[in-house]
C-alpha cells in the first residue's frame, strides 16, 4: 500500500516521523514533487482565494499526490501539541477544508487528531485510527512509533545543532553554514525552508555569506524561559516558539539582525508582528519583516536582504572601529 | 476611572451594566470612517478588521477622556482572545497610559479573574450586583426580541424607513431603563409602536427568508457590514443573523445545561463539515447554515472578515454544502475596503437568483 505525504506544512518538521512510522509498518511512502510553479498554480486554483499561501500550496501538493496513484494521502489533524495551546485554525480544519474543495476525496484521506503534550507526536492513543483503517497490530503499531519516535529525535538533535531542515531532508552529508554575520531568521518551518516560495531564500544568505539561525535551532527550554515573560501565552504552538526565539534573539550580542519572514494573510502573524517590531526597536535591534505569496519574483526578496545586511555590515564595521579607536 | 469597551451591536447593554454599578462611562461613538481609519493606520497590516475597528474605537473613546478599558479575553485558536493583549502593546507604544480589564476565563488565571471583579465590583453589595446583571440580561433578551421582529416585519413596511426610525427610539428608550420592571415595560411599549406601523402584506409563497450566518462582530455590527440587515430587508426579504447577544451570554456566561441546548445542535449540526471545534464560531457557521436551510430559509449569506482563520475553513466546506444541496449561499469579505456599492450589486444578483429559483419552484408544481 502506497501513503502519500504533501511535501508541505508540517512535511518539514515531521517527515522523518512519518517516513519511519510508516516504513517500520510496512507501506511504501511517496511524497509529493518539490514545490513548482505548477503546484503552486493549481493550488492557487482550487483553494479559497483569499486563504495563506502555504495551505495554497498544500492544495496544490494534495493534487500532485492523487496523480501518482497513491491508496491514501495523510492529512493528520494537528489540533495541540501543549496543554492548553492549539495550532492555527486552519491546521485544526485542514481535512475538512481538503474534503471540502474536492468531491470523492474522503476515501482517499487517512486522518486522525494529534493532541499531544509536546512537538513529540510519538503518543500512542493519536494513532489508534491505524489499527482498523490500516489494518496493524497494536504491537506493531506502538514497535513503529517508537522507532519513528527515535529517528526523529535523531533528527531534532542534528537540527537544534546547527544543521538546517532542507539539508538535514536532502542530504546524507548535511553541512552547516558559517558567515560574517549571524541573521535570526523568524518563520514557520514551510516558509524558511520550501525553497520555490521563498525564492530560495537561505541560499540567498549563504551567497552573501550570513549565516542563519531559525527556530528549529532553537532549545525548547530556552524558547519557553522567554515564554514566561508573557503573562498570556498566544495560542498557536509554533506562533509561540517563533515569539520565544525572537525575544531570544533580541537579547542575544552573536545575532546581528532579525528577518521575519510571513506568508500574505497569515493570521497568527499580525498578531505576533507588533510584539515583534516594537521590542525589536527597544532592543536596537535591526528588524525587516519579509513578506511572501504567490508572487515568483525573486528580485525584490534579494533586494530586500542585501540592503538590509548591507546595513547591518556597516552598523557592525563601524562599531568595531571606533572600539579600535579608543583603544 | 472612566469605563469604555469594545463596540459590538448594541452598545447599551455594556453602558448600563457599568454605569448601574456607579462608574462614570464613556460609551465609545458607533463606528465611521474615521474610527476605520484609526484602527487601519496603528494596526498590523494583516490583523483581521475587528482588531481594527476595536482599536479605532478605543482611540475614540481615549479622546473623549477614557481611562480604562474593560473587554473579554479567550482561549484562542481564533485570533479574537488576544486582541486585547496585542491592542494593549499597540496602545502603550503609542504613549497612552491606559488601564486594560481583560475578563479571561477563571479558570486560566483565577486570581487576575477575582482581582478584576473586584475592580469592577466596587463597593456594591452583592445582591446590588447580581440584581444589575440580572436587569442587563433581561434587556439583552428583551431588545433582541424586539430587533427580530424588526428583522422580519421591515422588509413589508409600506412606508420605507418607519421602522428602522421606531428602532433608534426604541433604543433610546431602554438606554433609560434602571430595573427589570423597566424593561419589561418598554418592551411592551416597543412592541405596541412595532404593531402600529403599516404594513403590506406580500402572499406567503412570495416570501424570501435569508440567514446571515459567519463571524460574530462582523455579523453583529451593522455600522461594519454596510447594514446588511436593512438593505435585505429593504430589497423585501426576511432575516435572520446566527448570532444575537443573548443567545451568547446562554451559551458562554450561563453556566447552566439547559441554556446551552440551542448551540448544541447548531454545533451537532456542523460536525459532518467540520468535525472539531477549530476556534471562532466556524462549526457554528457551517451548522447554521444547515439549520437555516432545513427550517426552510431560500438563502443564506456568509460574514467573515478578511482573512478570519476559522471563517476560511469554513468556506471551503461552504462549495460542498452549495453543490451538495443546490442551496444558495453568499459569501462576503469584510474589510476596511469594502464598497458599498460592490455589496448592494452582489445582494441583488444573489437576491434575483433566489426569486428565480423560488419562481420556477412554483411553475414545476
Amino acid at each position: 500500500m502506497k501513503i502519500g505525504i504533501p511535501k508541505a506544512l508540517m512535511y518539514y518538521f515531521y517527515y522523518p516521523f512519518w517516513k519511519t512510522l510508516f516504513e517500520s509498518l510496512g507501506f511504501e511512502v511517496v511524497t509529493s514533487d518539490d514545490t513548482s510553479k505548477s503546484i503552486l498554480d493549481i493550488g492557487v486554483k482550487e483553494a479559497v482565494a483569499e486563504i495563506c499561501v502555504p495551505m495554497k500550496v498544500y492544495t496544490g501538493h494534495v493534487l500532485n499526490l492523487l496523480d501518482k496513484s497513491v491508496d491514501y494521502i495523510y492529512i493528520p489533524r494537528f489540533v495541540s501539541l501543549r496543554k492548553g495551546i492549539f495550532m492555527c485554525p486552519k491546521f485544526m480544519g485542514l481535512p475538512d477544508m481538503i474534503k471540502g474543495l474536492f468531491d470523492g476525496i474522503e476515501n482517499k484521506i487517512l486522518t486522525h487528531n494529534i493532541v499531544s503534550k509536546s512537538t513529540d507526536i510519538s503518543e500512542f492513543h493519536n494513532y489508534t485510527v491505524f489499527i482498523d483503517k490500516l489494518g496493524v497490530s497494536r504491537k506493531d503499531l506502538k514497535n513503529a512509533l517508537k522507532k519513528a519516535r527515535d529517528k526523529w529525535l535523531e533528527f531534532r538533535a542534528l537540527n537544534k545543532q546547527g544543521y538546517d531542515i532542507n539539508e538535514l531532508l536532502t542530504s546524507d552529508k548535511p553541512k552547516k553554514y558559517d558567515g560574517d554575520i549571524t541573521i535570526g531568521l523568524i518563520g514557520y518551518v514551510y516558509n524558511v525552508y520550501d525553497r520555490f516560495v521563498n525564492m530560495d531564500l537561505l541560499n540567498v544568505f549563504r551567497k552573501l555569506n550570513i549565516k542563519v539561525v531559525t527556530f528549529d535551532m532553537m532549545e525548547e527550554r530556552i524558547i519557553q524561559r522567554q515564554l514566561k515573560k508573557f503573562k498570556k501565552n498566544m495560542f498557536w504552538e509554533f506562533t509561540n516558539m517563533l515569539l520565544g526565539t525572537a525575544y531570544e534573539f533580541m537579547e542575544r550580542d552573536d545575532i546581528d539582525g532579525i528577518i521575519h519572514i510571513t506568508a500574505f494573510g497569515c493570521g497568527p502573524d499580525s498578531i505576533l508582528e507588533p510584539f515583534l517590531t516594537i521590542d525589536s526597536e527597544k532592543h536596537k535591534k535591526p528588524f525587516m519583516t519579509l513578506r511572501i505569496d504567490e508572487q515568483t519574483g525573486e528580485s525584490h526578496v534579494i533586494t530586500r536582504v542585501e540592503a538590509f545586511t548591507d546595513l547591518i555590515r556597516i552598523k557592525k564595521y563601524k562599531a568595531e572601529k571606533s572600539v579600535e579607536g579608543v583603544i | 476611572m472612566k469605563i469604555t469597551f469594545p463596540y459590538m451591536g448594541s452598545p447599551y447593554m455594556y453602558e448600563k451594566l457599568f454605569s448601574l454599578l456607579g462608574h462614570e462611562v464613556i460609551t465609545p461613538p458607533r463606528p465611521s470612517q474615521r474610527t476605520i481609519n484609526y484602527g487601519v493606520k496603528y494596526s498590523p497590516e494583516f490583523a483581521c478588521f475587528p482588531l481594527k475597528v476595536i482599536l479605532g474605537t478605543y482611540l475614540e473613546a481615549l479622546e473623549l477622556g477614557a481611562d480604562t478599558i474593560v473587554t473579554s479575553g479567550g482561549n484562542g485558536p481564533c485570533r479574537a482572545g488576544y486582541y486585547g493583549e496585542a491592542q494593549k502593546k499597540i496602545l502603550k507604544n503609542m504613549g497612552y497610559d491606559v488601564e486594560f480589564i481583560i475578563f479571561d476565563e477563571p479558570k486560566r488565571d483565577l486570581k487576575t479573574f477575582l482581582e478584576n471583579v473586584k475592580k469592577i465590583k466596587v463597593n456594591n453589595s452583592w445582591r446590588q450586583v447580581i440584581k444589575t446583571v440580572k436587569t442587563v440580561y433581561d434587556m439583552a433578551k428583551s431588545m433582541d426580541k424586539v430587533e427580530k421582529i424588526i428583522e422580519t416585519k421591515r422588509a413589508y413596511e409600506c412606508n420605507k424607513g418607519e421602522f428602522t426610525k421606531a428602532w433608534h427610539e426604541i433604543t433610546e428608550e431602554y438606554r433609560k431603563i434602571e430595573s427589570s420592571e423597566d424593561v419589561k415595560r418598554v418592551e411592551k411599549k416597543a412592541i405596541e409602536r412595532l404593531n402600529s406601523i403599516k404594513i403590506c402584506e406580500v402572499p406567503e409563497e412570495e416570501k424570501i427568508r435569508i440567514g446571515i450566518v459567519g463571524e460574530i462582530y462582523v455579523v453583529m455590527e451593522p455600522s461594519i457590514n454596510g447594514n446588511i440587515e436593512e438593505v435585505l430587508n429593504a430589497y423585501g426579504a426576511e432575516v435572520e443573523r446566527s448570532h444575537y447577544i443573548s443567545e451568547w451570554i446562554d451559551f458562554n456566561l450561563i453556566p447552566l445545561p439547559s441554556y446551552k441546548e440551542k448551540e448544541h445542535q447548531i454545533l451537532k449540526k456542523g460536525e459532518e463539515y467540520i468535525e472539531i471545534i477549530i476556534g471562532g464560531h466556524a462549526k457554528q457557521s457551517v451548522g447554521a447554515i444547515i439549520d437555516f436551510m432545513e427550517r426552510g430559509f431560500d438563502g443564506v449569506i456568509h460574514l467573515k472578515p478578511f482573512g478570519c482563520l476559522p471563517e476560511l475553513v469554513s468556506q471551503s466546506v461552504i462549495d460542498k454544502i452549495m453543490r451538495e444541496y443546490d442551496y444558495p449561499i453568499l459569501s462576503l469579505s469584510v474589510d476596511e475596503q469594502m464598497a458599498i456599492a460592490n455589496v448592494l450589486t452582489r445582494i441583488e444578483a444573489f437576491l434575483d437568483v433566489i426569486k428565480l429559483k423560488k419562481h420556477r419552484k412554483r411553475i414545476a408544481r
